[in-house]
This record gives C-alpha cells, sequence and structure tokens, in this order.
C-alpha cells in the first residue's frame, strides 16, 4: 500500500548523526523515553514534595529540603507550594506522559507495526524532539529566575496568570514552553497521521492494524487539530502580559474591561477535554493488543474496539463544557454538554466488554506487562465511573475544585497512563534494547505501584468528598477539614510507597540497559504482529523487504494451526478451516 | 529521629481522633434545604458505580483465576463477532448508558432546572447579599434599612457572612481582580466569582450555628487563606443583628470614601 519506493537508509557513522541528530525513527522514539523518564522523576518528586506538605504542614522535606528551600529550613513556602503544584501538573502532562506514550511509543511502534522503515518524515520527527528539548530547556530554566516559575495552577487561568495575578516571568515563560511544545507535538501528530495513511505495508488494511496504532492514530489526530487551539490561547495569553493587551481582561482594576477571562476557559477547555483522551487512547489501544497477546485468544471484538475508540475520539470534542459548571453557563448549554458527556459510556461501556470478553475463556499468562495491563483495566474502570458525579451537574457544584476532582483525573490520567506505559516499556524492551527486564523485578513494581496509587487517588476522592478543595497549602485552617488529617497522612504515606516502588523500576531499566549481557529472542513473547518478525533490537532498516500482511495482528490459537506454535505473523496465511 | 516525628505526629492523630473511619469520610454537615438533593444524587450514583465495577471486578479477577493457563491451557478461538457476542457488549453498553447516565442525567437536570437555577422572585422575599471577593478576601454588603444597594446605609462587612434559617437567600458574586469561587460546603455549593460578570447562588439554610466559607478557584498564594465565616441565626437573632448592624452601619460608614461604594444595583 505503500505510496512510493521506501530506501534502505545507509547506518549513520558518527555518534553525532547515530544517537543526537539522528533521522531514525527508532533512535528517537528513545529519546522521547529518556526525556519522558527523566521528567516523570522530577514530576513525581514535586508530586511527594505536595503531599508532605499536605500531610506534614510545616515539618522540613527530608533529605533533600534544607538544600532546595534553605530560607525556611527546609519547609515548602505557600508561594513555592503552588509553583510546584503547577509545575507538577505541566510537567506530568506535557512533559512526562505525552513524550513517553506519543513521543516515544507512537515514534518506536508505528513503523514497525505498520512493515514500514522509517516516518514519512523523518527531519520532521527530529525537529518535533529537538523542539520538545529546547520548549523543556525553556520551561526548567523558569524555575531559576526571579519570583520563580508560573504558579497558577496548570490550567493557568486568567486574570490570574495575567499581569494582576502572576507579575514575573514565570508565567510567560511557561506559555511559551507549551506553545513550542504544541508545535513539536503538532509536527509529530501530522508526521504519525501521514505515516499511518500512507506506508501501510501492502496488504494491511485498517482493521489489520494493532490496536496500539489506532490508539495512536487517533491520538494523533486529536492532536493535530486540537494542540493548534491551546496555541492560540496560550498565544493571546502572552500578547496579554507582553503586549498589554486585554483580551482576558474584565472588570479587573485598572482594566477597561474589554475582554474576558472565562473565553480563555473556553479555548482551553476545547483543548483540555481531548488532551485527556490525547493521553488515555494509547494506553487503550496498548492495553487491548497485550490482553489478547497474553490471552492467547485474539482480542475480542477487536472491530468494536477500534469503532468505539473512534467515537470516544469524536465525542471527546464535544463535552469540554463540564469542566465550567460553575462558571454558571445558561442552563441549556450545561445540560447540553452534561447529555453529550453522559454519551462517552456507551463506546467505553462496549469496549470494556471487549477487554473482558478477550479474558474470557483464554488461556491467560501473566508476565509483567500483563499484570500492568490487567491494573490498567482495574484503574480505568474506578476512573471512568467517578467520571459520572462530575459529569452530572448537581453533584458537580459540589465537588467541582475540590480533590475528589484530583483523585478521578489521576485515576483515568495518571494511574492508567502511568500503568500502561509501564506495560509499553516491559513489552516493547526487547525490541527496543535487545534484552528483557528482570521479571521478578518487575512484578515487585507493579504490586507496590498499584497499591500505592490505589491508596494515593482512592484517599485523594475520600478527602474531596469530604469537601477539601483543590491547591490549598494547608488544608487545617479550616475547621471541616480537620477531622481529614489522618487520611491526609495516609495518602502521603501511600505516596511514598508509590514513589519508593520507582527505584525497583530505575535499577532493573538501567541495569538492563547498561549491564545485562544476556540477548532477547527475535520473539520473547510469542506475538505475531509486524515488530516481532525481525531480529531484537530491530535493525536500522526495520525491514529488509517490505512485508506482506495476509492477516490480522491478533492470530492466536487457530485450532486449523499445524506445527508447535499457537500464533501466526501477520505475514501468514490464515489457514482454512 | 527528625524523618520520624512525622509518622509519630501522625499516629497520635490517629489515636485522638475518636472517630471511626466511616465518620471521617462523611462530608461536612449539611445545613441546607437542599443539600440533600446532591447528596442523595451522590449515594444513587455510588450505588451504581459499586454495582458495575463489582461487574468488572468479577470479570477481571474471575476470568483471570478461571482460565490461567495452567488450568486451561488452550484459549478458545472466537474474534467476538458472533451475533450473541456483539448483543451483549451492546445491552451491556446500553444499560450503563440507559440505567445509569440517563436516569442521573434526568435527576440532576430536574434539581437544577426545578430548585438550583429557580431563582428566587422579589416575592419571596430573600435576603440578598452582593459579594465582592478579591485577593484574598470576601466582603459582604447588605442592602441596609432603605433596601437599595450602594447606598451609605449598607451593611458591609469583610470574611464574614450572618444569614438567618428558614429564609431563602440569594447572593450576587463578582470580583475585583482574579478568578475565585464562593464555597459553602455545609451547602454543598459554590460558585465562582469572576471579574466583570456577574454570577449568583442561592441557597436556604435550616441550622443555627458557625461555618467555614471558602474559596474553591486557585487564586494566588495565599488562596488557601481566603476563609470567611459564616454564622446563621434563628429569624429573631438574624433581625437583632441586623438591627444593630444597620445602626452601626450609619454611624461608621464614611460617605467620602469611595472605596466603600464598590456595590451594584440589584438585578433580579
Amino acid at each position: 500500500m505503500a505510496f512510493f519506493e521506501q530506501h534502505i537508509h545507509e547506518e549513520p557513522k558518527t555518534f553525532l548523526s547515530k544517537y543526537i541528530f539522528s533521522y531514525d525513527h527508532k533512535v528517537i522514539g528513545k529519546q522521547f523515553l529518556w526525556y519522558g523518564i527523566f521528567f516523570l522523576g522530577v514530576g513525581g518528586i514535586m508530586a511527594l514534595m505536595i503531599r508532605w506538605t499536605l500531610a506534614f504542614p510545616g515539618e522540613a522535606f527530608p533529605l533533600i529540603g534544607g538544600l532546595l528551600f534553605p530560607t525556611t529550613n527546609g519547609v515548602i513556602p505557600p508561594d513555592t507550594y503552588a509553583m510546584l503544584f503547577t509545575m507538577h501538573g505541566t510537567i506530568m502532562i506535557f512533559y512526562a506522559i505525552t513524550p513517553i506514550l506519543i513521543g516515544a511509543f507512537g515514534n518506536y511502534l508505528i513503523p514497525l507495526q505498520i512493515g514500514a522503515r522509517d516516518m514519512v518524515f523523518p527531519l520532521l520527527n527530529m525537529l518535533s524532539f529537538w523542539i520538545a528539548f529546547v520548549s523543556a530547556a525553556i520551561l526548567f530554566i523558569s524555575l531559576f529566575i526571579p519570583l520563580g516559575a508560573a504558579a497558577g495552577g496548570w490550567t493557568s487561568y486568567p486574570t490570574l496568570s495575567t499581569l494582576i495575578g502572576s507579575p514575573g516571568a514565570g508565567q510567560t515563560l511557561w506559555a511559551l514552553a507549551l506553545f513550542l511544545l504544541g508545535i513539536s507535538s503538532t509536527m509529530g501528530a501530522v508526521n504519525y497521521i501521514t505515516t499511518i495513511i500512507v506506508l501501510r505495508a501492502p496488504g494491511m488494511g485498517y482493521f489489520d492494524m494493532p490496536l496500539s496504532v489506532w490508539g495512536l492514530g487517533l491520538t494523533a489526530i486529536l492532536n493535530a487539530i486540537f494542540l493548534p487551539v491551546l496555541g492560540a490561547g496560550l498565544l493571546l495569553l502572552i500578547f496579554d502580559r507582553v503586549f498589554g493587551t486585554t483580551f482576558f481582561l474584565a472588570g479587573a482594576a485598572a482594566t477597561s474591561g474589554t475582554g474576558d477571562p472565562i473565553l480563555f476557559q473556553h479555548v482551553f477547555w476545547i483543548f483540555g477535554h481531548p488532551e485527556v483522551y490525547i493521553l488515555i487512547l494509547p494506553a487503550w489501544g496498548i492495553v487491548s493488543d497485550l490482553l489478547s497477546f497474553f490471552s492467547r485468544k485474539p482480542a475480542f471484538g477487536a472491530k468494536a474496539t477500534a469503532l468505539s475508540m473512534t467515537s470516544i475520539t469524536i465525542l471527546s470534542t464535544l463535552v469540554y463544557g463540564h469542566h465550567m459548571y460553575t462558571t454558571q453557563m445558561s442552563p441549556l448549554l450545561t445540560q447540553t454538554f452534561m447529555t453529550l458527556t453522559m454519551t462517552i459510556s456507551i463506546p467505553s461501556a462496549i469496549f470494556f466488554t471487549n477487554w473482558l470478553g478477550t479474558l474470557w475463556k483464554g488461556s491467560i499468562k501473566f508476565p509483567t506487562p500483563m499484570v500492568f495491563s490487567l491494573g490498567v483495566v482495574f484503574v480505568f474502570g474506578l476512573g471512568g465511573l467517578t467520571g459520572l458525579y462530575l459529569a452530572t451537574v448537581t453533584t458537580d457544584l459540589y465537588l467541582h475544585d475540590t480533590y475528589f476532582v484530583v483523585g478521578h483525573f489521576h485515576y483515568t490520567m495518571a494511574a492508567s497512563v502511568l500503568l500502561g506505559g509501564y506495560a509499553a516499556i516491559y513489552f516493547w524492551m526487547p525490541k527496543m534494547f535487545g534484552k528483557m527486564l528482570n521479571e521478578t523485578l518487575g512484578h515487585i513494581h507493579f504490586w507496590l505501584t498499584f497499591l500505592g496509587l490505589n491508596g494515593v487517588f482512592m484517599g485523594m476522592m475520600i478527602v474531596g468528598y469530604g469537601g477539601m478543595h483543590r491547591r490549598i497549602y494547608n488544608p487545617f485552617v479550616y475547621e471541616f477539614l480537620e477531622k481529614l488529617i489522618p487520611i491526609n497522612t495516609f495518602v502521603t504515606w501511600s505516596a511514598i510507597v508509590m514513589g519508593l516502588a520507582q527505584i525497583f523500576f530505575v535499577y532493573n531499566f538501567v541495569y538492563t540497559i547498561f549491564f545485562k549481557k544476556e540477548k532477547a529472542e527475535a520473539n520473547p513473547w510469542g506475538v505475531g504482529t509486524l515488530e516481532w518478525t525481525i531480529p531484537s533490537p530491530a535493525p536500522v532498516y526495520n525491514f529488509k523487504e517490505i512485508p506482506v500482511v495476509k492477516c490480522g495482528p491478533h492470530e492466536f490459537g487457530n485450532p486449523a494451526l499445524t506445527g508447535d506454535r499457537d500464533f501466526q505473523y501477520q505475514t501468514e496465511e490464515i489457514p482454512a478451516t | 529521629m527528625g524523618i520520624f516525628s512525622p509518622v509519630l505526629a501522625a499516629t497520635t492523630a490517629v489515636n485522638n481522633s475518636q472517630m471511626g473511619l466511616i465518620e471521617m469520610m462523611a462530608p461536612p454537615e449539611d445545613i441546607s434545604v437542599h443539600g440533600n438533593l446532591i447528596d442523595w444524587l451522590f449515594a444513587y450514583t455510588t450505588g451504581m458505580n459499586i454495582l458495575f465495577f463489582i461487574l468488572v471486578c468479577i470479570g477481571l479477577f474471575g476470568f483471570s483465576w478461571v482460565y490461567r493457563a495452567s488450568k486451561h491451557p488452550k484459549a478458545y478461538y472466537t474474534y467476538g463477532n458472533k451475533k450473541p457476542h456483539i448483543m451483549i457488549a451492546t445491552a451491556v453498553g446500553l444499560s450503563v448508558f440507559i440505567g445509569v447516565d440517563m436516569n442521573i442525567t434526568r435527576i440532576a437536570n430536574n434539581d437544577y432546572v426545578n430548585v438550583f437555577t429557580k431563582w428566587p422572585k422579589a416575592e419571596d422575599n430573600p435576603v440578598r447579599v452582593e459579594v465582592l471577593a478579591q485577593q484574598w478576601a470576601w466582603h459582604f454588603r447588605y442592602a441596609g434599612s432603605d433596601g437599595v444597594f450602594n447606598t451609605e446605609d449598607d451593611i458591609v462587612q469583610l470574611n464574614d457572612l450572618r444569614l438567618p434559617i428558614d429564609r431563602k437567600v440569594i447572593l450576587q458574586v463578582l470580583s475585583k481582580d482574579v478568578i475565585h469561587s464562593l464555597y459553602f460546603p455545609n451547602a454543598r455549593r459554590k460558585v465562582d466569582a469572576i471579574p466583570g460578570r456577574l454570577t449568583r447562588i442561592w441557597w436556604e439554610p435550616t441550622k443555627a450555628g458557625n461555618w467555614d466559607i471558602a474559596c474553591a478557584e486557585m487564586c494566588g498564594t495565599y488562596h488557601y487563606r481566603m476563609k470567611a465565616h459564616l454564622t446563621t441565626y434563628s429569624q429573631e437573632d438574624f433581625g437583632d443583628w441586623l438591627a444593630e448592624a444597620s445602626d452601626k452601619a450609619l454611624q461608621v460608614n464614611d460617605i467620602e470614601n469611595p472605596e466603600l461604594f464598590w456595590g451594584w444595583q440589584w438585578q433580579w
């Protein structure tokens, strides 16, 4: 199906062209992976600082507190606290999850799984990484300037994020960094979409693509449409801050009052709600594949799963108003957004049924990628169902801006995506680095992370229902929140367990890549998608000959299969029964 | 010791609170006529969610156990595209949508239209309060004896709202700098305070006492300290307080001070 001849690239010789300014989608994927893991660590430590402050107000942050906050003897001051949660949100969403799932696995998997030698636009791909790098550098620098980094929450609502509420340069740099990152992600998205359309191997129809590619492709479509919307909003914000325009200023002191702060919320959430699905769709796709691979049976209703993901992609663009119920939109809009939001549960319920249907009558094995995938089903179940309270206008009037919201979106965006990302790392490790991660450490990592994250996010929902609102430095200045001290402490301890669990992963990952001698086989999991037909790690040119696809990605346990394999490669014809 | 002292503090906190976990998890006491609607819908949704989540868990853990490879070495070969399979998936989707979602939507919609946005009219004689939010304080303004806002007999309070029970109260809310959110945890309600855009909230207290008002929307460094006090009085006590406050307002209000006249004309 390729529209043009794909040449075999020569192997780059110099260090610079091989590891730094590489055109190879596999190297760029790995660059994004390291970038994402680094920021996952930074964002995670920020999360621990936030949790520490909430559970033990006034206590010095252990170990590194004295170093980071010398003027207060290691205690996190309130303005730094605001900076921390703003940066935690920004970093985790845009600099950790996006690069790991979309940057790393999007780059790595799309060409390999559709049987292409590289992306359509390798140069654009390289630019996409290096613009993301510049963006990260700007964000990082903003932490060290006078008055500090942005501190208006990751949503940065005006007028707080205009000069009225944030005088320093931090907020401007924040907007600039995200604007650049938007450009980078849009470049990536255009590349992914074009690659999927143009470079699928001969014989591969859209429904013959693995569901991972479906997830990544749909994400790319949302990215290409909605990141420019965010870019527009951020640009207007930069104008307001730097050039004295008043797009988002109104009624506030010393302004003529021609703009409207609510306008920014509309623009932000038109992008912001699809963003949730941008983050989760790749994880859904990967999990749908892995459940089938390790149940050793075809994905149940794969076509319906793909179509459900597509309809969620479309619906996700029509529901953003449920973030703004308390701004008192017209009741007609409120009702419309509530009803539209609810319709998302139809496709969600269908693919949940399909996930469980995949397990049904399977022959299930439990290596690390599979337990992580099952973990995703569990946490996304919780995350999806708790969304009902927030889509419902009356319960949202109480729960909006409380920790219930925080717990809910962490279940959907953080827990599911984190577990999905880990599943992907454990699963594709042999293909990326030619070595297998240690299974025992992997299982320990899973269970500690899983217990920790449920403690954290369930605890957050409980204190949220108890009335604790978000983004407060010390909740215990309120009488009605005093009884929640023990639960907050419990949440913090769970967060510490979750944080420490990542040490198992970091050790396992670093040891395997740099010190482990044992090489992985070409196809250690016994899976038939195209990337497993080539050696591990994948060679520079991916496929010596462009494969011809003859069946779908989930051909397991066909009774007509002869020989000792229970699966077949996508390049093989299905035997007639 | 250092690192462990918070652990000890936490343990003491648990021991000192004589509260059970369930009691600890309960939301703040409901002191409004209609807060129970929100609590009821929350409980109903929770019931439905638990039901469906149990089904997910049965599938997840049950299938994982029953069909583990050691017990079930040969997987059943199906694409899940047979008629019964499709019917089950569709039935689950529709039952969630119709049974849970549309039910919740209908109830929430009824409550929203018939209660929460059914604004009290002049003939209901509600208590009218104008609220101005700023970093980081709440100003409350009562019309005073002439019943007209922004005049010199207005009662203006800082971080101190007083309301009678068993009478509707309607608050018009505005912000003078950044977005805030007027949050009554005990009434289960909040509404954003936005610069340049008037928002409204109404409710009816049922119990006299002392309560907290908070700002729910991030509004800067001291967001967490943007706290106001709510006192609810019986109707007689409120009348006494109002009379006293009106007298005081006439004495202390400095009509030369333009800062005092931040109010606006009441908009029914």
